[in-house]
């Protein structure tokens, strides 16, 4: 049995079981992902979608249903299931922080033309009250603090499943071989094929990388 | 009429079950009774220390005569103490609390509130979701959609809190809506909390103002609610946004909390109409950014505070619903959640499916001295190879590896 170089994370917080952890991670990234299926409604705004966003909304929507069936089974957890959402939450922590620089470059863009635009025309208040409105530096760093933040939590979420799933594969209820079970694919569409067999995958990806 | 409602509710009542009954006694010497026996634990303390700190700094820093201050605690204090009116007040404590923090939000001075930040939401919109996806569904409007819109954040965010606590206290098991008012209150408190520490604009002041820095003497605006004032000629949305209490509360979205809020204990506890409360939260969603009230960035914070505070709860204080109970009247008991009990990774020794490793090495210990004797039996294999039915087999796969290959194991401990 290979043993991990570093120790996961073996409770929420240091103190509440895993499970607790699993289902808010599950439930507040579902909530992210639904950003997929809204920036897909653009479309019936008029408004165009560039390539990059396209593939970011439509892996968001995949990456939806894919955590979703966590969340129905977080009582009872299949191993399959739980390795696929492993898998596809660590590809997709390495595409968010693709997706976070890419799309900031895309904002200090906009910003720096608009900046230029817009930069005569403000008006000027006494220094009382323009003392209200926060400086260029502090919107600046809470943008950065809140992007950053959001991306040490990603972490620290990919942890959390990473040690659930180990322990999962670990604990004598859940382990037993997957070969073993019969799964009669030749009556399944192919859609629920592909997901089995995406599954099937991941769990023996999961078992190198974490059992 | 009263017993066509006694057939309808109480028909499933089981015999001499009373934790559906109230209080109904005015005597406040009960209460008092209650308090003394009363054993404050470390989560009490915590409870009643924060709400009871923020009803202190309401109470000095509101700007009413302390008189009427005083008469208005008071008068709480007189809900408190009587035995039929406590039960929904005491219990509706953090909702009151939001409320009394939410309406001394305005008379706080601009010269110790922090600064009002302008950009930083739209930038972490982009950032984090691929663009301002608040302004693309608010760039074409039309009177339907106004309707459409309307609907969910100006009429049934206000409405549907009420509606939601009468069905929870029916149809649900008896004290849920002490979680539900728990939920609710500490999930618009701490998003009040955020409001007043990190003040942001609004889509809508970008539209007005644009990217100007913006100070605490202007006024609020309805947004694409002004366009309703204008189809139904009235002057609510307008009148009521203009003066609202937090002005630059645009993060977090507490339309967006409350909705989540509301599904989530719908979900609880009717869970085969889950989609139904889904689209609901959907639908609102929408309907923020189309009428250019909040960022996407807003509805995510506000359903994430709500999903977590809802978590706490569910775990620390609400009934286990039965979906085959009819009404509050059906139930013969109180059950709640065992966090160690529903952990799906707990090892319980009575289970047959949670069969100890050190069992599962004896099998093979066995097997080991028969391939050593060369008779080549696979015999415990059986069930696991080629019994195919056998989805719980506790065989893992580099058991089994391992098994072909005694050799292997030799000197290998296992650290589980």
């Amino acid at each position: 049995m290979r043993t991990t170089s570093f120790s996961l994370p073996k409770s929420f917080l240091g103190v509440l079981p895993l499970y607790l952890a699993v289902e808010i991670v599950l439930g507040i990234t579902a909530f992210n992902k639904v950003s997929g299926a809204f920036g897909i409604l653009a479309l019936f705004t008029g408004h165009p979608l560039a390539f990059m966003q396209w593939v970011f909304y439509l892996w968001s929507t995949v990456t939806l249903f894919v955590f979703a069936q966590g969340l129905f089974e977080i009582h009872k957890p299949n191993i399959l299931t739980f390795s696929q959402i492993f898998v596809f939450y660590s590809i997709d922590t390495l595409c968010n922080c693709f997706f976070t620089l890419w799309f900031t470059g895309d904002w200090f863009n906009v910003e720096s033309q608009t900046e230029a635009a817009v930069g005569s025309t403000i008006t000027k208040r006494t220094e009382d009250i323009s003392s209200q409105g926060a400086s260029q530096g502090y919107e600046y760093s809470m943008t950065i603090f809140i992007t950053l933040t959001s991306l040490v939590f990603r972490f620290y979420f990919n942890f959390i499943l990473a040690s659930f799933v180990q322990e999962l594969l670990r604990h004598p209820k859940y382990m037993f071989d997957q070969d073993d079970i019969e799964q009669d694919l030749k009556n399944k569409s192919i859609w629920k094929r592909w997901w089995l067999k995406c599954q099937k995958s991941c769990y023996k990806l999961c078992k190198n990388l974490l059992a | 009429m009263s017993r066509y409602l006694e057939k309808w509710f109480l028909s499933e009542r089981p015999p001499n079950c009373h934790v559906a009954d109230l209080e109904t006694s005015f005597d406040p010497k009960i209460t008092l009774r209650k308090l003394q026996r009363y054993k404050m634990s470390v989560a009490d303390w915590c409870h009643y220390g924060f709400l009871g700190s923020v009803l202190l700094f309401v109470f000095i820093t509101n700007p009413a005569p302390w008189f009427l201050k005083f008469l208005a605690y008071a008068f709480l204090g007189l809900l408190f103490i009587i035995p039929i009116t406590s039960q929904f007040f005491f219990n509706a404590l953090p909702i009151l609390t939001w409320v009394a923090l939410y309406f001394t939000s305005s008379s706080f001075p601009a010269s110790s509130r922090p600064p009002i930040t302008v950009k930083v939401l739209p930038a972490i919109e982009t950032i984090l979701y691929g663009d301002n996806l608040s302004d693309i569904l608010a760039t074409s409007t039309n009177p339907i959609l106004d309707i459409l819109a309307w609907i969910p954040y100006g009429v049934l965010h206000f409405s549907a809190p009420f509606f939601i606590a009468a069905v929870l206290f029916v149809f649900g098991p008896p004290t849920i809506l002490q979680g539900f008012s728990f939920a609710f209150g500490y999930m618009n408190l701490f998003g009040v909390i955020i409001q007043n520490f990190f003040p942001a604009a609004p889509p809508w002041y970008k539209i007005l103002y644009g990217l100007q820095s913006a100070h605490y003497g202007m006024h609020g605006s309805p947004g694409g609610l002004a366009r309703i004032d204008k189809l139904l000629n009235i002057n609510v949305y307008t009148q009521a946004f203009s003066n609202s209490s937090v002005i630059f509360g645009a993060f977090p979205s507490l339309h967006s909390g409350c909705s989540t809020i509301d599904a989530l204990f719908l979900a609880y506890c009717f869970p085969r109409l889950t989609p139904l409360f889904i689209g609901y939260v959907c639908w609102l969603w929408w309907s923020t950014m189309y009428l250019t009230h909040h960022y996407f960035v807003d509805l995510i914070a506000g359903s994430v505070i709500s999903y977590v505070v809802f978590q706490y709860t569910k775990y620390f204080h609400l009934p286990v619903v039965d979906v085959d109970l009819f009404c509050r009247w059906s139930y013969s008991s109180i059950e709640k959640y065992d966090m160690v009990r529903s952990d799906p990774l707990q090892v319980d020794s009575n289970d047959v499916e949670s069969v100890p490793l050190q069992a599962m090495d004896l099998g093979i210990e066995l097997n080991r001295r028969d391939t050593r004797e060369g008779t080549n039996s696979l015999s415990p294999y059986i069930f696991d190879r080629n019994d195919n039915s056998s989805a719980t087999s506790n065989t893992s796969l580099d058991l089994q590896g391992d098994l072909l290959n005694p050799t292997s194991r030799l000197g290998k401990q296992r650290v589980d």
